[in-house]
């Protein structure tokens, strides 16, 4: 198993009352699975998102993700499993501004200290499509760029899961597309788990999982039979 | 548990310099690094100038007393002290003074005999004629063995002239040459009897010092700092309270307070410039840390820990810390060598060498402010929580605002401290800044009432502009600090820097008198008048002189009526120049008491004479208004009531006198008259018309030693010029950090606007608003901030009278609004003209 959770709830402290934002949520996502968490806004996607990956804690429940208790650790040893087992796709790609494409990509294997970064990090912008963007800077890249150079770079630490929040929410239907393929291709072809918040039900129709919250809580949880797999390479290194 | 090996203090390093180099091109770090490196240059370039143009002064003022040091001794002084002096590389002039009479034929003359063997004078030189009143040459030495120089007026009083042979003892010397000016001239006013100056061994062979004769011994000492300071140490632990140390500055009371002042101003300059560059540096540190938290988050969000994201941030801040401070001890270095070969004309030479202290506490202190300003900003960063990639909302916790405080003064405190040395100018400052914190709350408050007032009125844009600060008030309130603290600083400098100009201005104007006529007997006066007169030279008035001791206080002798201390007081040891007055005399003033009406009634037994006293001296010895003092002049006691007290103001070059009696009260003593004058050197000829008219007048010519002041004012009005050039491009700087800090906020505002389709015109009118009301009320608080400062820094530190300057009430907000809003707009205007989409993809 690569991740569970065990009742995992979620209050914060407004003013008047406490408001919960996810309750009592259990559910169980074993290694190479693809889930896709929908629902609608203020459902708790992004709560659950950060939680099962490590960037917040529950108020009260149980996270294990590679058999690490998430909710025992501190902030620094959670940060320790997140460089060992983890990479990001965000919606807003989150590139450091300061760094080359490169570099960003670079960034995750040199925190590693593993050998070549340089060249690691190569043959991912090459799978991504980038190879002739390598110095290009974030702000010198098209949105689909960006957000290819994220993939490249979530992929470069090598991890055992991949989250992403709406990664294709800032793209056009096309970019979209070229996105969506990119994902599931890398996830194959090195065997990530990978757990995704997202509206796009063609994203979500691609997962073999669809879990989906109301309100904070898990309706639903359908596994998938016919979730559209088979990668389209050609497209998605292409260029956009 | 965890396995996986970290990057450590390298792949950090490597990732900090990669990014400090991205951050610089994008111009990041940019302001930061310039605060730092002004800063750094600022204290470097006025710490260097200062101590320099310090210790040139002092070899100055030396050039005046004719050594580092005088020692003086009425015994015999150890020779053993002159061996300690010499075999530390002291270099010591041994003299004798004493008064004697020359003669030639049937002329007599009491002189003032200076007897030297060796070079003198040690520091500066002597200028010998062989005319009186021309320009002679610049010697250091003693005259030869049987010849003598002497001043002016020997030559006439003896009817002698230069080669001519005069008798002294049982001894003749030759006359080889005329004093023109030497050392010690300026405190030699009153002498009345002419200097001679001579080669000690001739007083031997003169046999002219016999047992009981009043002889003065002296030294005149000089060498390098360090081992001087320890032989004056080392000679006042064994001197007795009959021997007297004169220190450099001693010997020109004249010079004394202006340097004191334009010293205060300069340190006073240094301290603020640490300041503009700490609010500049905390600014753009600010700034820096608000657009590193994304990044930050994202670097938390890959697994970077808490501790790698601080040293990755704790090396790009060495990193800006070590170049900036290199450069800007470079830069101020090369600024302060550019300065001092502007006074090369004006400063000794060979001009004395850069210390390498105020440079070392320069760069230091330039670390000290990046660290007390900027650290706080910095730590920020890595407490910033990885969920921010997903909730761009937060931040991070703010430290308490009290430990940043807490945090920032101190470090200012200890910085300016240690720049200054001076706790008073600190204390005031920081006094300042406090009074200006509760100010900026108070306008704050205005801000609100003023944005209600208006949101009844004022225009759609305007309300908006104001809106927008009302909307933020902890941002307003910082930019207004911020401005308001630069604009303090700045108006404070100018104002302070021509105020000492003008103080000086009048201490020394054009036509201050330069010479000194004293023993004008009376039935001279008139004549002297017509001489003067025909020659249309003005006198700062004639007064008369009688010089008296003070033998008695309230009908008790000065045993019984004094403390110990005051008896050892110099006016109660010997005598003073006494004088009467009808009116209160120029560069004096009634601080105690009543100036009198009209003549003494000396026909009325029953009424004392009044008299007016030095406020100090009647400090010195516990003297009330009431008083009742005892004079002997002459051998004849005359009484006097203290009716006031006068402050004098010692350095006008114009005669003072410690006691003034009401006309009238010393019509019985014999007096002689004392007057000084202006002449420039066409009239110089003048002199020889008085001395063959009226032989025994004394004449001291000062015109030298003025020339020599007014040098020195002059070159350090110019370092007070450079330095507030200095302070006010610091000041600017930190305008436009602030300004650049919150450019990102306004540009996104502005763009919002635009695309919900705001006109130019209306984002124009409402950006320029809000940039107008902030340099409103920051020009405000500098014109308060300002006028506070100054008053309590003239009051507390410069000695001056404080006043106010109303016109800087107008002034100085309209320049607040004039500069913010153009400056503001300026930076602005080509970003609110490219499409929307492009600014917000760039922000």
């Amino acid at each position: 198993m690569m991740l569970t959770t065990k009742n995992l709830t979620k209050t914060v402290n407004s003013q008047e009352h406490d408001l919960t934002i996810l309750s009592q949520v259990s559910l169980t996502i074993n290694e190479q699975d693809t889930v896709a968490i929908v629902g609608a806004s203020g459902s708790g996607k992004s709560t659950l998102l950060s939680l099962l990956a490590g960037l917040d804690v529950p108020t009260s429940g149980q996270v294990m993700l590679a058999g690490k208790p998430l909710h025992e650790l501190n902030e620094d040893q959670r940060a320790l499993v997140r460089a060992q087992y983890v990479g990001f796709v965000f919606q807003s790609f989150h590139l450091l501004p300061g760094l080359s494409a490169l570099e960003n990509v670079m960034l995750p294997i040199e925190l590693k200290e593993q050998k070549n970064p340089e060249q690691q990090a190569r043959q991912l912008l090459e799978q991504v499509g980038l190879l002739e963007r390598l110095h290009h800077y974030p702000n010198q890249l098209s949105g689909g760029e960006q957000q290819r150079v994220a993939i490249a770079r979530a992929f470069a630490s090598e991890p055992k899961i991949l989250f992403a929040d709406e990664p294709t929410g800032n793209l056009d239907t096309a970019n979209g597309e070229k996105i969506i393929d990119l994902i599931f291709e890398l996830n194959q072809q090195l065997g990530t788990t990978l757990v995704l918040v997202t509206h796009d039900d063609r994203l979500a129709s691609r997962c073999q999982r669809v879990v989906r919250l109301e309100a904070g809580e898990l309706v639903d949880d359908t596994a998938q039979e016919k979730a559209v797999q088979e990668p389209h390479l050609e497209s998605a290194a292409g260029h956009s | 548990m965890m396995s996986i090996s970290h990057a450590k203090g390298s792949g950090t390093s490597g990732l900090a310099w990669r990014i400090f180099r991205r951050d610089w091109r994008s111009g990041e770090v940019k302001i930061l690094f310039f605060a730092l490196m002004i800063a750094v240059t600022a204290m470097v370039a006025i710490g260097v100038i200062t101590d320099r143009i310090h210790r040139a002064m002092g070899e100055q003022s030396s050039e005046f007393l004719g050594a580092d040091y005088t020692f003086s001794s009425p015994r015999p002084i150890e020779q053993s002290w002159v061996e300690q002096g010499r075999s530390n590389g002291i270099e010591i002039t041994e003299t004798l003074g004493f008064s004697t009479v020359l003669s030639k034929g049937d002329k007599f003359q009491l002189v003032n005999v200076r007897a030297i063997s060796g070079k003198f004078p040690l520091k500066g030189e002597l200028e010998i004629a062989d005319k009186p009143f021309t320009s002679g040459m610049k010697i250091q030495g003693s005259p030869e063995l049987g010849s003598v120089w002497v001043e002016p007026r020997v030559l006439s009083l003896l009817g002698a002239k230069v080669g001519d042979k005069v008798d002294f003892g049982i001894s003749q010397l030759t006359i080889a040459g005329v004093i023109v000016s030497g050392p010690g001239q300026a405190s030699e006013v009153f002498n009345v009897a002419p200097r001679v100056t001579l080669n000690k061994q001739d007083v031997e062979a003169a046999n002219i010092i016999q047992p009981g004769s009043r002889v003065s011994y002296g030294l005149f000492i000089a060498g390098e700092l360090e081992a001087r300071e320890q032989y004056i140490a080392w000679l006042k632990e064994r001197k007795n309270t009959t021997q007297r140390i004169t220190g450099g500055k001693e010997g020109t009371p004249a010079l004394q307070a202006s340097i004191e002042r334009a010293e205060t101003f300069l340190r006073l300059a240094s301290l603020v410039s640490v300041v503009l560059a700490g609010v500049a540096i905390a600014v753009a540190a600010g700034r820096f840390s608000r657009r590193h938290y994304d990044y930050a988050a994202i670097y938390r969000c890959l697994g970077m820990q808490i501790a790698q994201v601080h040293r990755l941030y704790f090396t790009q801040l060495s990193i800006i810390g070590l170049i900036g401070s290199a450069l800007g001890v470079a830069l101020g270095l090369a600024i302060q060598q550019i300065i001092i070969m502007q006074f090369a004309d004006y400063l000794p030479k060979p001009m004395v060498p850069i210390d390498w202290v105020p440079v070392l506490v320069g760069a230091l202190s330039g670390l000290v402010v990046l660290i007390g300003f900027a650290l706080p900003a910095f730590f920020q960063i890595a407490r910033v929580s990885p969920l921010r990639v997903l909730r761009k909302e937060l931040v991070p916790q703010p430290l308490s605002s009290w430990l940043i405080y807490i945090f920032a003064i101190v470090a200012m405190a200890l910085l300016m401290w240690w720049q200054s040395g001076d706790f008073k100018l600190v204390g005031i400052l920081l006094g300042v800044a406090l009074l200006a914190y509760g100010l900026i709350r108070l306008i704050a408050w205005l801000i609100f009432k003023l944005g209600v007032w208006l949101g009844k009125r004022a225009s759609t844009p305007i309300r908006y502009g104001l809106g927008q600060l009302k909307r933020y008030p902890a941002f307003t309130i910082s930019q207004i600090t911020a401005f308001g603290l630069a604009f303090i600083i700045m108006l404070s400098t100018v104002l302070i820097r021509s105020e000492l100009l003008d103080e000086w201005q009048n201490q020394l104007p054009e036509g201050a008198p330069n010479h000194f006529l004293v023993n004008v007997q009376p039935q001279e006066v008139e004549l002297l008048e017509n001489i003067l007169a025909e020659q249309s030279v003005q006198t700062a008035g004639i007064y008369p002189m009688v010089r008296g001791r003070v033998v008695g206080v309230n009908d008790q002798t000065l045993q019984e009526a004094l403390d110990e201390r005051a008896l050892t007081d110099g006016a109660v040891r010997r005598e003073l120049n006494l004088t009467w007055m009808t009116d209160v005399p120029k560069a004096n003033q009634v601080t105690q008491g009543e100036w009198w009406v009209g003549d003494a009634l000396s026909q009325d037994e029953t009424k004392t004479n009044q008299l007016s006293i030095d406020e100090k001296l009647a400090e010195r010895l516990g003297l009330k208004i009431g008083d009742k003092l005892l004079f002997s002049i002459g051998g004849i006691e005359v009484a006097g009531e203290i009716s006031n007290f006068r402050s004098i103001q010692w350095d006008s070059f114009q005669p003072n006198f410690f006691i003034i009696f009401q006309p009238g009260a010393l019509d019985a003593q014999s007096a002689t008259y004392i007057t000084s004058f202006h002449l420039q050197q066409a009239q110089k000829p003048t002199l020889n018309t008085i001395l063959q008219q009226m032989p025994t007048v004394t004449i001291i010519e000062l015109d030298a030693i003025m020339a020599q002041v007014q040098t020195i004012l002059e070159q350090v009005t110019r370092a007070i010029e450079f330095i507030m050039l200095f302070v006010l491009l610091a000041g600017i700087a930190v305008l436009y950090a602030v300004l650049q800090s919150n450019r990102d906020e306004r540009v996104l505002s502005a763009t919002l606007l635009k695309t919900l389709g705001a006109q130019t015109k209306f984002i124009r009118t409402s950006l320029v608003a809000e940039l107008a009301l902030l340099g409103l009320f920051s020009g405000i608080l500098g014109a308060i901030g300002g006028e506070v400062l100054v008053s309590a820094l003239y009051k507390n530190a410069l000695k001056i009278e404080p006043v106010l300057h109303p016109w800087v009430w107008i002034i100085v907000p309209l320049i607040g609004v004039v500069f913010i809003s153009l400056v503001g707009w300026w930076g602005l205007r080509g970003l609110l003209k490219q499409p929307a989409h492009q600014v917000l993809r760039q922000m």
